[in-house]
């Protein structure tokens, strides 16, 4: 609405502020928010940057030996394999905060003050989940930073790195839509905490922290048809062989696939919320 | 059971003490507090919030250690004999705390387990005093789907499995509804009746006033008031009119009142005075107020209560009171 | 009703001293109670070591053809570390519920009873070591479905069972004497994280002889390497002997004796708050 000059008489109406529709200020706005919530406790994100890091170090120091197995890459050392599994492990961990946060936002009735506002639903959904991406991306990068001084070889170098980055951020977003999906779904900041096993699960029956040539019977099959197997190797392809095009389209695309698919059901569970009141 | 000295109170503090922290942020929480709780009493311990008064309850049940003074609770020190003290006294706790997975009878049998009575006892036990507290139907339900006043009661229950000589009641009907209270009330006199010496501390004046033979009013972590609400009340001596007028003559109201009697804390809104000439000054008061071209929009004249002594000892008046 | 002393001017009573073990087996109960009636707590505990045994027998497959690697299987390997996990967080589980009574003002009746001080820590200590003998039993069953074989004949569940008990009392210990000092939800994420670290810097993942640099040093002198080797003596190929045993018991020992001196000074330290 538009203030205009009044020629009636009577009392003259409030000026209004003019209320701009635009997607890119609300969403950016919701991003922030998300971003500095992450900031701003460090208690909740500290553990997904300092978990990964020391797994990676606690393998490199235990499985030092094991590069030598038969169906084992030719790598270094168990620290440039590990590379992979650290940052997809950091990031499915640290993608849990955003969707807890989306959980208790819809708990406290802030997510309803936010829905009745003229706020398009996709922007108020991806603001939410740029915190993840932000946070994504700076775990694939700090990992990488940290573990460079004590031994890491990317073979893939600079171009492989961007590609990582990339990726992680991407996978960010699929993970986080995903947990957000659940969030909206039960409006419950428990439940989204109690399907965090199952990601640890899925993590765990993949190839994320041995290789699939190693593994047998059951085991190896399941690892065969979980898509992180195939995102973790394309990470490490990047860091132990070196920059293809092969390894690069499997550690961002295979994420951007995921990621297209839980934002969609994110959306469409936010649609059956809405519908159903 | 060691023997104690002859004629000890049930209760008595002697310059008992209690300090929070270190250094410049040290608090004192209950600084020399004396009290003498007679055989049979029903003694009410009053105070604002954060006065000392869970504080000094806390250290005669055994639940703090005091820093300085000495607490005796049936004849035992509440430090060197703690178990002796615990083995006849009997709490109720103010937030009713109870593990809401188990049920009534289950908690009542792991209180006379914890109290050492003789597992023949247990059941006969549990059963009576379910029945006392009216939760024989309730008894083998989690209490977790108990009310409110539920809990309460059967927390009563819990602390009465032993038998105590010495019962303390920690704010017990906070947040019951009238009828539960005044079936509590009932319960209290009924154990009194028995033997039973009783410290109650309470933020229901008319509570204390409805059951207590003697009072101490806490503030700032000492005892202000101390003595038979009937006596307290006398020492206030003249009764108090609160008068409303309109917001802005407040302050030449406060100046013109002042001149009948000493000014006392009144619910929001209206003056309070205290009059030195007794009821008859209040013609006096509307007079003076009207030559003034001060409208009085209200006027009520009370006299002394436990309220008005709450008032005075601590500068308070508690939410709910009846002004 | 009552009849009033001569001596005391007090109203006569007759309640006997509390005697610790009676008044530990009923906070036991009362503990257990849990297991039935909050199963959203207990069944993860249960499930978690089970899971883990699995997944790192699965995904760690190939770590027994390093040569010198005292097994064959996989999940011999890992079967033990599962149970000291289970067991240690049966105790820590303890802790949490602790908090939980502390916080509610539950601890508080507790304390007022005139049970011995010694039996509100032996009634959960009590609780937590049944609790690690399902843990045992169940991860131990589940994982021999999966292949685990006892390579020394039954007597090697022994000092799996030994392990994990004791395993199970140090997490009680360490969680009782945290939940006192803190009473609050800190407590419960100092226990986890210290408990898991302390379990991972030893020979969890692979054994000493195979380690590189700092995790070698860091786990010979870690005690709990010894309880985690103690827990896997039935199950390795090298001889079962009292030599290899005695220090395993001995650590347990001593640990287990200082995080019960730990609860029990913080039980005392509750009367100061």
């Amino acid at each position: 609405m538009t203030t205009a000059p009044t020629t009636t008489a009577g009392p003259a109406p409030r000026t209004r502020p003019e209320l701009h529709q635009s997607n890119v200020a609300q969403t950016w706005a919701m991003s922030k928010r998300s971003i500095l919530a992450l900031w701003r406790q460090p208690a909740l994100v500290v553990p997904s940057m300092i978990f990964p890091l020391f797994f990676a170090a606690l393998g490199t120091a235990s499985f030092s030996r094991a590069t030598a197995i038969p169906g084992f890459p030719e790598v270094d050392s168990y620290l440039d394999f590990a590379l992979a599994g650290a940052i997809v492990q950091g990031i499915l961990f640290g993608s849990t905060v955003g969707a807890t946060a989306l959980a208790t936002d819809i708990e406290n009735g802030f997510f309803d003050r936010l829905l009745s506002s003229p706020s398009t639903r996709s922007g108020i959904i991806v603001g939410r989940m740029a915190g993840g991406m932000a946070y994504g991306f700076l775990q694939t990068v700090v990992f990488i930073a940290v573990l460079l001084p004590f031994g890491l070889t990317i073979k893939g170098g600079v171009p492989g790195v961007i590609t990582m980055a990339i990726g992680g951020t991407v996978l960010a977003l699929a993970v986080g839509a995903l947990m957000s999906a659940m969030a909206i779904r039960t409006g419950s900041s428990e439940a989204v905490q109690g399907a965090f096993p199952l990601l640890f699960i899925a993590l765990f029956f993949s190839s994320a922290f041995f290789p699939r040539e190693t593994m047998s019977g059951i085991y190896a099959r399941l690892a065969d048809i979980n898509p992180i197997s195939y995102l973790v190797e394309g990470f490490r392809d990047l860091t132990i062989e070196g920059f293809t095009w092969s390894a690069a389209f499997r550690a961002v695309v295979i994420p951007a696939i995921l990621a297209v698919l839980t934002v969609t059901l994110s959306l469409r569970t936010l649609k059956r919320r809405l519908g159903a009141r | 059971m060691p023997t104690t000295s002859t004629n000890s109170l049930p209760i008595e503090a002697i310059g008992l003490q209690r300090t929070f922290g270190t250094g410049d942020e040290q608090v004192k929480a209950v600084d020399g507090v004396d009290l003498q709780i007679q055989q049979g009493e029903i003694f009410g311990f009053l105070g604002p919030n954060g006065a000392g008064k869970s504080t000094t309850v806390r250290m005669l049940t055994t639940l703090l250690r005091p820093t300085g003074g000495i607490g005796r609770v049936a004849g035992f020190d509440v430090v060197e004999q703690a178990n002796d003290v615990r083995r006849n006294i009997g709490v109720a706790l103010q937030d009713a705390a109870i593990d809401p997975l188990m049920t009534g009878s289950e908690l009542l049998h792991l209180q006379a387990v914890l109290y050492g009575l003789p597992k023949s006892t247990h059941a006969t036990k549990a059963g009576e005093l379910l029945e006392r507290v009216g939760l024989t139907a309730a008894g083998n339900r989690r209490v977790g789907t108990y009310s409110g006043g539920m809990r309460r009661r059967l927390d009563l229950a819990l602390s009465l499995i032993h038998e105590p000589t010495v019962l303390f009641l920690d704010e017990p009907t906070t947040g019951l509804d009238p009828m539960s209270r005044i079936s509590l009330w009932e319960e209290i006199r009924r154990l009194n009746n028995d033997g039973t010496t009783v410290m109650l501390t309470t933020q229901y004046l008319e509570e204390a006033d409805q059951l207590t033979e003697r009072i101490a009013i806490i503030d700032h972590g000492v005892i202000v008031r101390k003595g038979r609400p009937s006596e307290l009340k006398a020492e206030v001596g003249s009764p108090t009119l609160f008068v409303s007028v309109d917001a802005a003559a407040t302050e030449p109201a406060t100046t013109l009142l002042a001149g009948f009697g000493e000014l006392r804390p009144s619910p929001e809104g209206t003056l309070g005075v205290g009059l030195t000439d007794g009821p008859s000054a209040v013609s006096n008061v509307i007079r003076t107020l009207d030559d003034a071209g001060i409208t009085v929009r209200n006027l009520e004249l009370h006299e002394p209560s436990l309220d008005d002594v709450f008032a005075e000892a601590t500068g308070y008046r508690l939410e709910g009171a009846d002004a | 009703m009552t009849i009033v002393d001569e001596t005391t001017g007090l109203p006569e009573r007759s309640v006997a001293n509390t005697r610790t073990f009676p008044a530990s087996v009923g906070l036991m109960k009362r503990s257990m109670v849990n297991i039935v009636r909050l199963p959203s707590a207990f069944v993860p505990s249960l499930v978690m070591p089970i899971f883990q045994t699995i997944a790192f027998a699965g995904t760690f497959f190939a770590i027994t053809q390093i040569p010198g690697f005292p097994t064959d299987r996989s999940i011999n390997w890992f079967l033990p570390l599962g149970v000291i996990m289970g067991s240690g967080f049966a105790g820590i589980g303890i802790g949490f519920a602790t908090i939980r009574d502390l916080e509610g003002g539950f601890y508080d009746r507790l304390r007022l009873t005139p049970a011995p001080r010694a039996s509100l820590i032996v009634g959960p200590l009590l609780s937590a070591l049944v609790r690690s003998f399902i843990v045992t039993t169940v991860v131990f069953a589940v994982g021999s479905l999966f292949g685990a074989r006892l390579t020394h004949g039954p007597s090697g569940l022994i000092p799996l069972y030994l392990a994990g008990l004791g395993i199970a009392s140090i997490g009680t210990g360490w969680g009782l004497g945290l939940a006192y000092r803190f009473r609050d939800m800190r407590a419960a994420a100092i226990m986890q994280l210290t408990f898991f670290l302390l379990i991972f810097l030893t020979e969890a993942q692979t054994p000493l002889s195979v380690m590189e640099g700092w995790l070698e040093h860091v786990a010979r002198i870690n005690p709990f390497n010894q309880v985690i080797g103690l827990a896997r003596l039935g199950f390795l190929d090298q001889p079962m002997t009292w030599n290899e045993t005695w220090t395993g018991l001995l650590a347990l020992v001593v640990i287990v004796a200082l995080t019960m001196v730990f609860a029990r000074r913080g039980l005392d330290k509750l009367s100061d708050e």
